[in-house]
């Protein structure tokens, strides 16, 4: 797309987006006003309510206070520019004046990273001397200079911090693509539009992982989809495996995306395969949901979306026929479905982009069990369906609550929790691992996790909340989608009361926040006994005198104390 | 060609393509300031894929001149 179109779009898109403002603020040694509408437009279309703040030129280290309070902060921080001319001055340089620059240099990194330790999140590009390095292979300060500088920043980054390789945007793109020499000799501004592009998609994955909208599952058709033939026609022995993309795949699920399949074909023949081909990759043991059958893809979608508890804007489908694709394109059009490509050679690097979507940014114990984990669901579900009586069933799932307090061991996977969980949250507050960090350090604030286990398995930290002691207020309440159904809620609330009558509370406070995605909870508080107050900038308000609760005696769910 | 031209123009200003005139410039366009200009160039340059040199650069101050010089 072009640049004008770019501007167009986004100045179109400004003013709509009902989300609440996303503050991006760029700070640069250089200049990069052309990155505002290319990172505001990236952002909006994915419906975050970018507004982009561009700092001073030069004054990053000023910049890192004046922007402090910004959700999330890049920095542009240029070696050839460390003073003018600096990438054909350095190598005559007395090493006196080198050694000062450098001193200069790890003194303003070190401000600027104490300024910026409370933003949610920073993404700094690493230092880079590809521009200026000498095409030889000897070495030189340049590169040198890069290489120590980024030492230095590797050894000191806090969670909420993101190294970005932007050697790695221009390689893709060529040195040459990616600046355009006449503006820098003559404004400064070193990069053009294309590596603009080219850099916010490239780092877009982050932004939408802390927005919550990353995408969480990852459905294949079949024939000519994870192997070249159709089974049907060509048989067992004559389909071949796309080995590359199902490695792919296996190690996206090794990394907590949901597999599953969604084809046209007789479910024995398609098990038949994923037990017993030599050549297969993919197993039935990674697979955590199938609908194979002849029904229509909308309905198996939809039922996928469905039986996994997620919306269905957080599925990926790959099919490799058209009308499949484009039906699904036109009748679910927040399913993200790609086409494989007529190119056999060019489907791994399709899947290597789509992986984007699965943006991790701390990976957790819980994903690499997540697999195992969405199963044990799938398996708790047909034994619901089988046994009649929903409360004796529950009783025999023997389930065990563990609650841990203020745990330093889990603020990646609190910081997850947070961002990942749309259904079952009352406030849908995103926090970095930055937040979390400052909010268990927090001697007025209570972090209770739980921990969901029963008969089957674990399900991991699966609930969260946080609890405000000065301002009597429940900040946070969540619980992961895959431990719904189970009353687990109730007791939760049952412990929350419990940590407030501990605290001295006698009037907790509450409110709810609505968004698209959790309708399922805009009665919860009332349901727990909380009183309905108002509302507040159109969210519901709640108190409740802690003498008045009470409990709805869930017995069959035990509560153990973690370490 | 002169439509592209002003199609850029309001984009990059975010003005009305209808208020383009031969005398539109800096100083009737409130937007113009030297890093739109800069975005200007580099939008014209991107739908028209020519490269301009720094003189032109320098010299495309009115909607007059930017014809002249992009049909040069």
């Amino acid at each position: 797309m072009k640049y004008s179109e770019i501007i167009r779009l986004n100045n179109e898109l400004e003013g709509k987006l009902e989300e609440a403002e996303y503050k991006v603020a760029i700070l640069s040694n250089i200049m990069v006003h052309q990155s505002k509408e290319i990172c505001e437009y990236l952002l909006r279309i994915e419906s975050v309510n970018a507004n982009v703040l561009l700092g001073g030129y030069d004054n990053i280290v000023q910049d890192s206070v004046r922007f402090q309070d910004a959700n999330v902060i890049i920095i542009f921080w240029e070696i050839y520019n460390f003073i003018d001319g600096f990438q054909y001055k350095i190598d005559n340089l007395s090493e006196i004046e080198f050694e000062g620059i450098i001193k200069k240099i790890k003194t303003e990194i070190d401000l600027v990273l104490i300024n910026l330790d409370a933003t949610p999140l920073v993404m700094i590009n690493k230092f880079s001397s590809l521009i200026f390095d000498r095409y030889q292979l000897s070495t030189n300060r340049l590169s040198q200079l890069a290489n120590l500088l980024n030492q230095y920043l590797e050894e000191r980054v806090n969670t909420n911090i993101k190294l970005i390789d932007i050697d790695k945007v221009m390689s893709r793109l060529s040195i040459n693509t990616s600046v355009d020499l006449r503006y820098y000799y003559s404004s400064k501004t070193l990069y053009s539009i294309d590596f603009f592009k080219k850099y916010f998609e490239y780092i877009k994955p982050i932004f939408l992982s802390a927005t919550g909208k990353i995408k969480k599952a990852l459905i294949f058709d079949c024939d000519n989809t994870l192997w070249k033939g159709v089974l049907g026609e060509d048989g067992f022995d004559k389909i071949k495996m796309f080995e590359e993309v199902q490695y792919l795949a296996l190690d996206l699920a090794k990394n907590g995306v949901i597999l599953g399949l969604c084809s046209k074909n007789n479910a024995s023949d398609i098990d038949d395969v994923l037990f017993n081909h030599p050549d297969m990759i993919l197993r039935d043991d990674s697979i955590v949901i199938k609908k194979v059958n002849w029904n229509n893809k909308v309905l198996n979608l939809r039922s996928i979306a469905k039986d996994l508890n997620i919306g269905l804007d957080s599925l990926v489908f790959i099919d490799d026929s058209s009308f499949e694709t484009d039906l699904i394109k036109k009748k679910l059009p927040t399913v993200e479905t790609f086409q494989v490509p007529s190119k056999e050679h060019e489907y791994g690097l399709m899947i290597r982009m789509v992986s984007n979507l699965f943006y991790n940014p701390s990976q957790t114990k819980e994903d690499t069990q997540k697999t195992h984990i969405y199963k044990k669901q799938l398996q708790r579900s047909k034994e619901k369906e089988s046994v009649g009586d929903i409360g004796s069933y529950l009783g025999s799932l023997g389930l065990v609550l563990t609650v841990h307090v203020d745990d330093y061991d889990q603020i990646s996977r609190l910081s997850q929790i947070t961002q990942k969980t749309n259904q079952f949250n009352l406030t849908t507050k995103r926090y970095t691992e930055g937040d979390i960090k400052k909010l268990i350090e927090d001697r007025l604030k209570t972090v209770i996790s739980i921990r969901v286990s029963d008969k089957f398995g674990d399900s991991g930290l699966t609930g969260l909340v946080i609890l405000d002691n000065c301002k009597s207020t429940i900040d946070v309440l969540l619980l992961s989608c895959r431990v719904l159904g189970r009353n687990i809620e109730y007791k939760l609330m049952d412990i929350v009361i419990n940590f407030a009558k501990n605290k001295g509370i006698k009037t907790l406070y509450s409110q709810y926040i609505k968004t698209m995605k959790n309708q399922q909870v805009s009665d919860f508080y009332e349901k727990c006994g909380f009183d309905k107050m108002g509302r507040v900038d159109g969210n519901f308000q709640y108190s409740m005198h802690i003498e008045n609760y009470s409990s709805k005696n869930i017995g069959y769910i035990r509560v153990k104390n973690g370490k | 060609m002169e439509n592209r031209i002003k199609r850029v123009m309001s984009d990059v200003f975010n003005i009305d393509i209808n208020s383009i005139n031969k005398e539109s410039s800096p100083d009737n366009i409130e937007n113009w300031d030297s890093l739109k200009h800069m975005n200007l160039i580099i939008a014209l340059e991107e739908e028209f894929d020519i490269e301009l040199n720094d003189d032109d650069i320098v010299e495309m101050l009115n909607y007059k001149l930017i014809v002249e010089i992009i049909k040069k």
